[in-house]
């Protein structure tokens, strides 16, 4: 396995969705670069909002990540696809790092709200993405994982901020009491993220409880 | 000859459906074909073997591998070849690159005995002059010989292949059964397909699958003989037949239990399937 890695470092590279990803982060970088841009300052709370809704972009483009137009003749080769899934996420983590620090970077300094508090938000996001494809991948045959978790991921980003009660508030202001108690459900949210991408990443020993997508003549 | 694959008692339910239902089989060396309707199960029972997919019940094993332990099914896939129904690709990969990529991924990792071996297969599937095309470009047949590259990339002992020959013309297919008739002469290969050509042509054993379950297993000879003395012709739809179609000089072609005095014609192997699905010939003849 060890030999394996580096030699699917290059293929597996140019099989990631890299069109989908420059379009979800030059849309988030738009959001954040665009008072700049005007030379007008967006003032705190707008400048949050602002980066929420750029880690927002750039997760729905990362749902994508596992869109696999050849996972069908790929599935059963002796390379895990867990290896494949981590591969494909430690070759974007640090494009998806540089492009966050812009983010944050185009937001003036006076405006940006604390920037690991921030991070913590934008990285929960970007793991919720993650795990809703990964366990799309292990509960279907789609090898478009990105459309169905994208769509999860959206409805839920939006559906949040109206729908969860005060006290588990997660979209407070910098100001607000609630912002250090409101960081803490973040970062459990993010490991719940995390250990649900992690047990996606195995293959089911035995028994899958999602019926495949039809072909277009066998069962 | 030694048996290569066993199957038994293999099920896979989707919700009420039984999608495999107790199949069992057992392989040797040789193409075996799979023929059934569609819904049969053949796709599920080829994915199930293939590691694709796994089953709920039951047990198999391929070239003494068990897929049940982790070790068992990777050691499995290092001796399978596999190419779905819908194979898909990168378009933006030359089949060269492509069928490199499917060679990392079957653990080949030594560059220059990989590329040695792409190319082989890629020579064998007779796509040789276009191995620098993007696949974007190729034809629906040629893209489906990139797929039977794959497949072939590390010279598996067990090969998987689900309708390899839809939608090629004659002359492709004529092309893959060569390949397949090859690939046959030391592998065991499953050939899954709706072309009873393809059978007759390639196959010294056959399995025909209806509603989860293997309904026949035997030679292509056996399968036509089933149909022996049960094939007969009239000028009109004969009631009492199986099932009957028009054929091209304006009469009918009956298979069943023929009526005193009747017609009888030689059976092929498509009337031995037929009639071996019995009870699901309203669906294929209607």
């Amino acid at each position: 396995m060890r030999a394996v890695i580096p030699a699917l470092v290059v293929p597996v590279w140019r099989t990631l969705p890299w069109r989908t990803l420059g379009a979800a982060g030059a849309a988030g970088l738009l959001t954040t670069g665009l008072p700049r841009l005007f030379g007008s300052a967006p003032g705190a709370w707008f400048a949050l909002g602002q980066l929420r809704a750029a880690a927002l972009a750039f997760a729905l483009g990362l749902a994508f990540l596992l869109d696999d137009p050849a996972r069908h003749g790929t599935a059963p080769v002796p390379t895990g696809r867990g290896v494949r899934i981590a591969l494909r996420v430690a070759l974007v983590a640090p494009v998806a790092a540089l492009w966050w620090t812009a983010a944050l970077l185009l937001v003036p300094g006076p405006d940006r709200p604390p920037a690991g508090d921030v991070t913590l938000e934008a990285g929960t996001a970007c793991a919720l993405a993650l795990a809703a494809a990964t366990l799309a991948v292990r509960r279907t045959d789609d090898p478009y994982p990105g459309r169905p978790a994208a769509t999860a991921l959206l409805v839920t980003g939006v559906l949040a901020p109206l729908l969860v009660p005060d006290r588990w508030a997660l979209f407070v202001a910098p100001q607000d009491p609630r912002w250090a108690a409101a960081h803490e459900r973040w970062a459990w949210l993010l490991a719940g993220a995390a250990a649900v991408w992690v047990l996606s990443l195995g293959e089911p020993p035995r028994r899958r409880s999602a019926r495949p997508r039809p072909g277009p003549h066998g069962s | 000859m030694t048996v290569t694959v066993s199957a038994s008692g293999l099920g896979l339910r989707y919700g009420s459906t039984h999608a495999l239902d107790e199949v069992s089989l057992r392989l040797r060396r040789g193409v075996t074909g799979l023929l059934g309707p569609n819904g049969a199960g053949k796709t599920t029972l080829l994915r199930v073997l293939a590691t694709a997919v796994p089953a709920d019940r039951g047990a198999f094993t391929v070239l003494g591998h068990d897929p049940a332990t982790a070790r068992g099914r990777q050691e499995l896939r290092r001796a399978l070849g596999y190419l779905p129904q819908t194979p898909g690709f990168h378009p933006d990969f030359t089949p060269f690159e492509f069928v490199d990529y499917v060679a990392i991924l079957k653990e080949l990792t030594d560059r220059a005995a990989r590329h040695q071996e792409v190319r082989r297969v890629l020579a064998e599937a007779d796509l040789a002059d276009v191995r620098g095309k993007r696949i974007r470009k190729l034809s629906g047949g040629m893209r489906q010989r990139v797929a039977l590259a794959a497949a072939l990339v590390g010279d598996p002992g067990f090969l998987v292949l689900d309708e390899p020959t839809v939608g090629l013309d004659p002359e492709q297919r004529m092309r893959f059964r060569e390949v397949i008739a090859r690939a046959g002469e030391d592998r065991t290969v499953l050939l899954s397909t709706h072309q009873t050509e393809d059978v007759a042509m390639l196959c010294h054993r056959v399995l025909v699958m209806a509603g989860g379950r293997i309904r026949f297993d035997g030679t292509p000879a056996e399968l036509t003989a089933r149909a022996a003395g049960r094939v007969w012709s009239s000028a009109g739809r004969d009631v009492g037949a199986k099932a009957g179609w028009r054929t091209g000089d304006g009469g009918f072609r009956n298979i069943g239990d023929p009526p005193e005095g009747a017609s009888l014609l030689a059976p092929t192997l498509e009337d031995g399937y037929l009639l071996t699905l019995d009870g699901d010939l309203a669906e294929v003849t209607a």
